[in-house]
């Protein structure tokens, strides 16, 4: 027997989650108990059981770790928006009284 | 890092509410500790099925019938997600269980009691469903991330079973003279059980669960807000309590006379001898070996296409 | 006349209230913890199965569904002996949920075309969760049969015990003919049993297990009137004088085995200390 993660995902708008894990003796066995046991209040319309062997991971998390500045990735790199379309729009009006 | 070096990382991680997963280092004792607790609740909870498992035959309507079969099979739930937790710690499901049913293992001692009608029913799914909820609900600060992960959904369902417990015990208050008396009854027979539940006065110095934040408050504090939330509602339904009788203390917390509180039981169920304890056990241990052709089954490959 | 109808309904309610109270001893203590978490969802389904039935008769006779589930005494019970049998271990747990699902399978799918509307609404409701449970029971079948020597004999032996008994879950219902005539009972007892027979066997096969239990020599049972007027096997008798037929027979007439004697007064015992309350 194996143990087999379980995902769940309820309709189409969010991905599948990691809802827990059963322990079966083959993919078959492992879907019928998840069901039983993760959706059993309708929590999800989809399901997914992977065997614990073939799910990877880092073991070395400083391998995640962000050294420069990435501010670029995230909205909040251009709050000065405003700022910079009264600029522009200056710009443009003193271009038209020129 | 040396072992004391990494120990005292470890320490002040705790210190400064760190949370610890299954595939950090741990000091052993932290190990073993948050281990043998969490294999307790685990115990708990499917030793908690069978004495509910004998009321669920006699259930005098068809929804409470589903709704108590519904019940149980979330406490069966929730001992399956616990083993999972547990199991991450290094001790393989059938360890655990073989130490369950040869009694080196324990579990809470309100499932060492025996059950006698319906009363019972409301008892369990409202008083005790509701102190391991006090219990469980302080727990969700653990330290140990993978038991509060769990524990949100357990406690989102003994919510529920509360609020089921709460109905069946309206019910029967709001009924004749004979189902208020099948809850007074056995609210008499389970009252004491319920105090043990929370244990005695926490040793703070001695006890490494709340050393390392496995757990968060004392048994004494936990006790108090299960008085404070239940005793009043209790009597206002008109019921009375059996020895030790809480009173409403100056300070408007409901409170029990310590001197009133009988251990003995308590003490004999420690050495796994309380009134079902044997039974219980024996019952387990016969439906393992029963199965062991099952779990055979289960663990070969097809071995041949028939 | 809705005599006819009452027994048809009565039948099916009760094969399920019954069964699904067996299913249900199962919780705390099945052979595999997600598996005590899976059966025990059957076990509520089918409760829930027999509730439909008897809300339907209700609306009838203008009855409580719960009166009907718990407050009738034990000769009034119109279910197959079957589903009054113990659970036994895993094995005859597992052969006796196999068959009877196989048989409600086709049961369900003849009543989609009944003339009660209502109850062909229930019918094609039920099928859903029907479904599931033959998956169920398949794939734990398949396992065992393709498993061990010891799980795989035990399996054997379980579904030749069952299958006698199954094959009564066709045994016709009282007023079977009116049923018919009326069309509450779209395909005869006797031609579902047939139906039934070849869809086990079929099923048998394909699981890898060996169909000669369905053989024609369970079928033919020879059939005497006993003092009473009921049917009864000529090879067979209750060891306590009492008329049952180890053949599985009678369980549509209201007569149960000795096993039924103690289910029944644990089942009803809380509803009929304290009749007409609300619980």
């Amino acid at each position: 027997m194996d143990v087999y993660e379980v995902f769940r995902r309820s309709g189409h708008k969010d991905p599948f989650e990691h809802c827990g894990a059963v322990i079966a003796p083959d993919p078959q066995m492992a879907l019928m108990m998840a069901k039983e046991c993760f959706l059993r209040r309708r929590e999800g319309h989809h399901l997914w059981v992977v065997r614990r062997s073939d799910v990877h991971s880092f073991s070395d998390e400083s391998l995640l770790e962000i050294a420069g500045d990435k501010s670029y990735r995230f909205a909040s790199a251009y709050r000065d928006v405003v700022k910079k379309r009264e600029k522009a729009r200056a710009r443009a009006e003193e271009l038209a009284g020129a | 890092m040396t072992y004391e070096e990494k120990l005292a990382e470890f320490s002040d991680h705790i210190a400064t509410g760190g949370k610890v997963e299954a595939e950090d280092w741990m000091p052993d004792d932290y190990r073993r500790g948050v281990l043998k607790f969490i294999e307790m609740h685990a115990n708990s909870e499917i030793m908690g099925a069978l004495p509910e498992r004998e009321c669920l035959p006699k259930a005098p309507t068809l929804r409470r019938k589903m709704s108590l079969a519904a019940k149980i099979q979330d406490e069966v739930g929730h001992s399956q997600l616990l083993y999972r937790v547990a199991e991450d710690l290094g001790k393989s499901r059938e360890a655990m269980y073989a130490d369950l049913v040869t009694g080196k293992s324990k579990f809470h001692n309100v499932f060492h009691y025996p059950v006698a009608h319906w009363g019972d029913v409301a008892i369990i799914g409202w008083l005790i469903d509701g102190a391991a909820l006090v219990t469980q609900a302080a727990l969700l600060e653990s330290s140990y991330a993978p038991y509060t992960r769990v524990l949100k959904r357990i406690c989102s369902e003994e919510q529920l079973h509360l609020r089921h417990g709460e109905d069946i015990t309206l019910a029967l208050a709001s009924g004749t003279e004979k189902q208020r008396w099948m809850f007074q009854e056995a609210l008499n027979r389970w009252w004491l059980a319920i105090i043990h539940f929370f244990g005695p006065k926490s040793n703070v110095e001695k006890d490494l669960l709340l050393r390392w934040k496995v757990k968060t408050r004392t048994n004494e504090d936990l006790r108090q807000e299960f008085l404070d939330r239940y005793v009043p509602k209790i009597l206002e339904l008109g019921f009375s309590f059996p020895t030790p009788v809480p009173f409403h203390d100056e300070d408007g917390h409901w409170r029990v006379v310590e001197s009133e509180i009988d251990w003995t039981p308590l003490d004999a169920i420690k050495r796994n001898d309380g009134p079902e304890t044997a039974r219980r056990l024996g019952w387990r241990r016969r439906m393992y070996d029963d199965h062991r052709w099952v779990r055979e089954a289960m663990s070969e490959p097809a071995m041949h296409a028939a | 006349m809705n005599d006819s109808l009452i027994s048809l309904l009565t039948a099916l309610g009760d094969d399920e209230l019954i069964i699904g109270h067996r299913h249900s001893e199962w919780t705390g203590h099945a052979p595999h913890i997600e598996e005590d978490v899976a059966f025990s969802s059957i076990a509520q389904d089918e409760i829930g199965h027999a509730t439909a039935f008897y809300e339907l008769l209700a609306q009838i006779t203008g009855d409580d569904p719960d009166r009907l589930a718990l407050g009738r005494s034990p000769d009034e019970y119109r279910h197959a002996i079957l589903c009054e049998r113990p659970n036994g271990d895993w094995a005859y747990t597992l052969a006796r949920h196999w068959l009877y699902d196989t048989a409600d399978a086709l049961r369900l799918e003849a009543l989609s075309g009944t003339a009660h509307k209502d109850l062909a609404a229930v019918a094609v409701k039920l099928q859903r969760e029907e479904r599931y449970h033959m998956l169920h029971a398949t794939t734990w079948m398949s396992r065992i049969a393709h498993g061990p020597v010891e799980g795989r004999a035990r399996l054997i032996d379980s579904i030749t015990k069952a299958f006698a008994e199954a094959l009564a879950l066709f045994e016709p219902i009282e007023l079977e003919e009116e049923a018919v005539k009326e069309g509450w009972l779209p395909v005869p007892s006797d031609e579902m049993r047939s139906r039934f027979l070849a869809h086990a066997a079929d099923g048998l096969d394909q699981l890898g297990l060996p169909a000669e239990v369905v053989s024609p020599s369970d079928q033919s049972a020879e059939f005497v009137a006993s003092s009473s007027g009921d049917l009864i096997e000529r090879n067979g008798n209750g060891a306590d004088g009492r008329e049952w037929q180890p053949s599985g027979l009678g369980g549509r007439r209201g007569t149960h085995s000795p096993d039924f004697d103690a289910l029944w007064d644990e089942m009803t015992v809380t509803y009929r200390e304290n009749p007409g309350v609300t619980w």
